[in-house]
């Protein structure tokens, strides 16, 4: 203990590794509470941006991890946690420095919380002390994550207080409501007069001035420097929008065609389209108007200098000042998103109702914690609904550039084949509503807005869209296949079939055996024609090619049958296929499915070879690693 | 091996020192070769086909100077000869202008013409052209073939070893976890009696939380409630941050007291 006291830790980092957003805000969150209990000196950083190599000159730092997925690592975190699995390192590598890991998960999935699990033991075998048990947050729990955080943090204080008073005097001022104060915003929004703006655009077309428009207020975003999200590297014109689902059945599936006018598009099968929705005319011209903003206004957005940040720059070159209207039509999702508590608590700030500010802070305190995530997170409410039921606040533009959440891309499977339809790209897409629990009607933003497109319009519809790599790598055609994909999951296997019958025109391929399910024959069998056509006179999933085509109809009997059910009876031909080196691939929207396929194809391993499930789920997960087994899931 | 093994040396060069060839080849595990079950062809840039029948070759080893040859055709025809299951070794010297991974480019042309088990591996020069870097890549045929039918497989207890690109510089990142962790997880234990929240009560109910539901069933808003709202509490038009949990109407936007309220109108609502 002496030892370290000679040694002061010079400050406190707290390290994210974030998906969706969740782990930054409670690193953020983390990191202010800090200060306020006098911390030195204490930097948030994206876990990408620090190099695991400078982990053992740190004294103390806190992690804050989710797991995504199936039970993956973030993306964000794949290098650092590859350096730190390296076999040369020694157990006494990180010896001096104190950590301690949150870990953000859902325990409806069975590798629940396993990124927090193994960073807590990795570091702990390489010599580091922790501060106090991992912490674990939950989806399931009633107030998601933050039930686990509150009181994880408080014991996190008390513990560094004890060990390094240094990094936290002052324990009891975290928790005093009334030392809290307002922190500063961290952009500023610089406003240009109208003299100052050459119109040098006015030559250019149209379509080039929202791609210059959009490219600008991408790069000014505050989302640009924490999520590092790429950029629409193309505008597509969609040429088809045609209804796949029967009038009669609730669900509405579409099929999306878009052709590129300029550029060549490239992609390949597996690969997945980002899209980034309009908002709503109406809702963007409403919270404008309620938030007293100049929608002509001409701005430019940049962080503000400050010791405790190292956001970067940004690109200058694409940076130029836009419409106050367009910075908020392409970056702030106002009408979708919901806020985080963050934003509540300084909306508080800025109430000049007292109701409302009582509201307001009790909402972004321990004990409102849960009332607020009924309100809020569970109801999916909007900023704009937010500020309609707070009407005297008046929050600055500087405040709501930095709190209200990004608007975001929606990623699709593609469902085509580049060689089948050079500079095409197709899309098959799901129109997402739901019901809240206050019984309000809710709507997907991308999903309607693309169905609400008619590609037959005069000028032609354009979208933004960017091609990304999915977690389905594309196959060499001398391996053969094993496709589960119900319901949308069969898109990228309707590129898949696509490619490989191309393929087949010039050169030997392996089979296809294709599990396909869906409710009834009649309302919801997605590209029925186009899996016929392949089944027949020797095509990729015919019988005599060695190939397959199955599909369970779940509801057209009393009995629900579910693609499992129809690969139990193929069980065989999906043993010889796997042992002849095929490769599984499954594909779907729902969270459970892919693992009760998982747990069928070992079910289906261990009756075939005779071998035990466990060494059967153990023998797919050295498929996994060679690169012979893959799931994208979605929700 | 018992049977005798057919072996193709194929390359460009004028002459292979035969000796170096069948260390390699015992270097890669292909034991009791004899000079006889090599067949050796050479200056092979001038050639179309291979003179050999189809799938008659177990072995075949390939040495080329010339990165040119990398390629459908040749690999195609090299398919041919080989039996299914056959190996291949190949070696091949990058030109200079060749992108930074030459090895990985040959890799996948290689997994493109059908060959599996495609890894990289460090082997000294077979070709006498003095100091060069050279790319060893192994490979083999696959064993399944168009057409082909499988024997039912009775269960024999094993199952077919994987190959794993080894990065066996990193741990295992598995063995971190614990066999509690391995668990399923249990959900957590939410306090859930309280009627109204997420929990709805079983068809076939019997401990009378029905009952309880139906008697906090949310009151229909009457025409004059939307007309003509009132509210005792004073908190109903304030809207859902303000409204008690059981007010009618919840879900509803603010409004004034007195004044029409306004049924949902949605942002979002679908354009379709």
């Amino acid at each position: 203990m002496d030892e370290e006291l000679n040694s002061k830790p010079s400050r406190l980092l707290v390290l994210y590794a974030s998906q969706t957003g969740n782990a930054m805000d409670a690193a953020e969150r983390i990191g202010r509470e800090a200060e306020r209990g006098g911390c030195p000196s204490v930097q948030v950083l994206s876990i990408d941006h620090f190099g695991a190599s400078c982990l053992p000159d740190e004294k103390v730092v806190i992690f804050v991890v989710s797991t995504t997925g199936q039970g993956d690592i973030p993306d964000s975190m794949k290098v650092f946690w590859k350096s730190l699995l390296q076999r040369n390192l020694s157990n006494q590598w990180l010896e001096g420095l104190h950590y301690a890991v949150f870990g953000l998960g859902d325990s409806g999935y069975q590798k629940y919380n396993f990124t927090a699990k193994k960073l807590d033991k990795r570091l702990s075998d390489l010599g580091a002390e922790f501060l106090i048990e991992k912490g674990l947050g939950d989806d399931q729990h009633p107030s998601g994550y933050e039930g686990a955080l509150d009181p994880w943090l408080l014991s996190l204080w008390r513990r560094l207080n004890i060990v390094h008073p240094y990094i936290l005097p002052r324990v009891s001022d975290i928790m005093d409501p009334s030392k809290r104060s307002l922190d500063q915003a961290k952009f500023e929004v610089l406003y240009h007069f109208a003299d100052e703006i050459q119109s040098k655009l006015s030559t250019i077309s149209d379509l080039k001035d929202t791609e210059k428009v959009i490219e600008s207020a991408l790069s000014m975003s505050p989302a640009q420097f924490y999520y590092h999200e790429k950029r629409p590297e193309y505008f597509l014109q969609m040429i088809t929008n045609q209804r796949l689902t029967e009038e009669v059945d609730g669900r509405d599936v579409r099929h999306f065609e878009f052709k590129t006018t300029s550029s060549l598009i490239d992609y390949q099968v597996g690969d997945v389209l980002e899209i980034l929705p309009s908002q709503n005319p109406a809702a963007v011209d409403a919270f404008i108007q309620r938030c007293n903003l100049d929608p002509s206004c001409y701005i430019t957005v940049i962080p503000r200098e400050s010791n405790n940040q190292s956001l970067g720059r940004h690109s200058k070159s694409l940076v130029h000042p836009i419409k106050l209207k367009s910075f908020v039509e392409y970056t702030m999702d106002v009408a979708s998103a919901s806020p985080r508590r963050y934003f509540f608590e300084v909306m508080s700030f800025y109430a000049e109702a007292e109701h409302e500010k009582e509201k307001l802070q009790y909402f972004a305190s321990p004990e409102g914690r849960d009332d607020l995530y009924e309100y809020n997170q569970k109801e999916r409410r909007s900023v704009l609904e937010v500020l309609e039921d707070f009407p005297s606040v008046q929050m600055p533009f500087e405040w709501l550039v930095q709190l209200v959440p990004p608007l975001k891309t929606r990623a699709f499977s593609i469902s085509s084949s580049p060689s089948v339809h050079p500079n095409q790209v197709h899309i098959t897409v799901s129109i997402v509503s739901w019901t809240t629990p206050f019984k309000r009607q809710r709507y997907g933003l991308c999903s309607s807005w693309l169905a609400g497109l008619d590609p037959c319009k005069t000028n032609g519809v354009y979208i933004p869209a960017l091609v990304t790599q999915g977690a389905l790598r594309p196959p060499p055609p001398s391996v053969p296949l094993i496709l589960i994909g119900p319901g949308t999951g069969c898109a990228p296997f309707r590129a898949f079939v696509e490619e490989r019958a191309m393929q087949n025109l010039t050169g030997s391929v392996a089979p296809i055996l294709f599990f396909f399910g869906c409710r009834n024959q009649n309302n919801d069998f997605l590209y029925k024609n186009f899996w016929s056509s392949h089944a027949h006179d020797d095509g990729v999933l015919s019988a005599d090619k060695g190939g397959g085509f199955f599909v369970a109809f779940s509801r057209d009997q009393p009995r629900k049958v579910y693609v499992q059910h129809k690969m139990k009876e193929e069980s065989k031909r999906i043993w010889s296929l796997l042992s002849a080196g095929a490769a599984i691939y499954i594909a779907g929207s729902s969270t459970k499915m892919p693992a009760d396929v998982t747990s069928t194809i070992e079910d289906i391993i261990a009756e075939e070879s005779g071998i035990s499930k466990d060494s059967a789920a153990r023998w797919l997960r050295l498929l996994e690693k060679a690169g012979r087994f893959y799931i994208e899931a979605w929700s | 091996m018992a049977a005798k093994c057919n072996v193709l040396l194929l390359t460009d060069a004028v002459a292979l020192p035969l000796r170096v060839v069948l260390s390699a080849l015992r270097d890669v595990g292909t034991e009791g070769i004899s000079e006889d079950d090599v067949v050796v062809i050479t200056q092979c840039k001038s050639l179309g086909k291979l003179p050999k029948e189809s799938a008659s070759v177990d072995v075949a080893l390939v040495a080329w100077e010339n990165a040119e040859l990398v390629g459908e055709q040749w690999f195609q025809e090299i398919g041919r000869v080989l039996k299914p299951g056959g190996k291949l070794l190949l070696q091949v010297i990058p030109s200079s202008d060749t992108l930074d991974k030459p090895s990985s480019m040959v890799e996948r042309k290689l997994l493109m013409q059908g060959f599996i088990e495609v890894q990289s591996l460090e082997m000294k020069l077979l070709l006498s052209i003095g100091n060069v870097q050279s790319i060893t890549v192994k490979a083999k045929k696959a064993s399944w073939t168009t057409g082909s039918s499988f024997p039912l497989k009775k269960a024999t207890n094993k199952v077919p070893k994987i190959q794993v690109d080894d990065e066996s510089d990193l741990i295992d990142e598995d063995s971190l976890l614990t066999d509690e962790d391995l668990k399923k997880p249990q959900l957590p234990i939410i306090g859930d009696c309280e009627v109204g929240r997420t929990r709805k009560a079983c068809k076939n109910c019997t401990c009378g939380r029905a009952q309880s539901e139906e008697k906090l069933q949310k009151l229909e808003l009457t025409s004059e409630q939307i007309n003509s709202p009132q509210s005792a509490c004073g908190n109903c038009g304030l809207g859902d941050a303000f409204r008690c949990s059981g007010c009618p109407y919840r879900g509803l936007a603010p409004f004034k007291l007195g004044e029409k309220v306004s049924l949902p109108g949605n942002f979002l609502a679908a354009d379709i």
